[in-house]
């Protein structure tokens, strides 16, 4: 039952043949889980609490910093030094005190990542680093969970819906994460401060559009994006029967840290 | 043979976007990805035709070979 207020806030969604007060209580009633309160972070969490999405989890355990603000939009001047998690949460709740926020302030690994996902219907990777994205990845496909993928540097992202058993997964497409060094972080290589609110967004749009059960998710297809040539391209990808985790003969039964692709600091914050 | 190779985003720094390029028949995507140097660690998607492809598939006369680097930041 939605207050009067309510109706007020979400009237442009209740308008909506495909949200109406029926797709808005599906989202009051969806749980999201976003890993990462970074670039990506940010615009999710703005837009799934401004949306009305009932019950986000958050994790990150870093902490804001001055270089961060240039890109990652949740966070504000004067919440350098806070948790990351703590700053989305003030924000989002300022923003619409309907939502539940819950933050873990955690990096994600193979010993955490099945229990932080667990009560949630949609996880969405915005994490910066190999070795997250390939924990989220085989978590999800083991519970069967369906998420986004995202990824950012410098000029170029790419996103990817993963709906387990149906369509490819991360690993479908990358087999393994690459030795760690060996690709740049945005901190190392840079990045241009509106590109995680592009790919971000369609991340969170994502999410929302499965709350409603509404449209068509971006599974099967790799969206790269060029921000640079203002190009977006789309690539089909097949589920691969030699996919190690989702394929005819899986080698990845269990979580197991990527610890190749780990950086130093991951490592010993997962001791 | 002649097949067409389109590179993006950090490959294309010091090489190309769009070149012609020729190779004796049969020969692996992997043996493009080398002659172009670029680190094998740092590929990230290939596509063969508009398809995924596999760093051990053959190149045939005509094809094209798109190579995109991983791209992991957030």
């Amino acid at each position: 039952m939605l207050t009067d207020e309510q109706i007020e806030r979400y009237s442009r969604h209740i308008m909506l043949k495909e949200v109406g007060g029926k797709g808005q209580k599906k989202l009051f009633d969806g749980k999201v889980m976003m890993i990462g309160a970074g670039g990506l972070g940010s615009p999710i969490a703005l837009y799934l609490a401004a949306a009305g999405v009932g019950t986000i989890g958050i994790a990150d355990a870093d902490v804001v910093d001055l270089s961060n603000l240039q890109r990652q939009i949740a966070h504000h001047t004067r919440d350098i030094g806070t948790p990351k998690v703590e700053s989305a949460k003030a924000k989002m709740t300022a923003m619409n005190p309907d939502v539940t926020v819950n933050t873990y302030e955690t990096w994600v690994n193979a010993a955490n990542v099945r229990e932080i996902i667990a009560g949630y219907d949609f996880v969405i990777d915005g994490t910066d680093n190999f070795a997250a994205k390939f924990v989220i990845n085989d978590a999800c496909v083991l519970a069967g969970k369906p998420y986004s993928h995202g990824g950012i540097l410098q000029f170029d992202g790419q996103t990817i819906t993963v709906q387990p058993g149906e369509s490819a997964c991360y690993r479908c497409i990358f087999p393994t994460p690459p030795p760690k060094d060996a690709i740049p972080t945005c901190s190392r290589a840079g990045v241009i401060g509106v590109l995680p609110g592009v790919i971000g967004t369609i991340q969170a749009t994502e999410a929302v559009k499965f709350l409603l059960g509404k449209g068509e998710l971006l599974t099967g297809r790799l969206l790269t994006y060029n921000a640079l040539r203002m190009k977006f391209r789309e690539v089909p990808i097949r589920k691969n029967p030699r996919c190690p985790i989702c394929g005819d003969n899986p080698t990845i039964t269990d979580l197991v840290d990527e610890l190749d692709a780990m950086n130093v600091c991951d490592i010993q914050n997962n001791k | 043979m002649q097949i067409t190779v389109k590179l993006f985003a950090t490959f294309r720094a010091g090489r190309f976007a769009v070149e012609p390029r020729t190779y004796p028949p049969g020969t692996p995507i992997v043996e493009v990805i080398r002659e172009l140097d670029i680190p094998e660690a740092q590929i990230g998607m290939i596509m063969l035709n508009n398809r995924h492809a596999e760093p051990e598939q053959e190149l045939h006369e005509g094809d094209n070979l798109s190579l995109f680097p991983l791209v992991g930041g957030g």
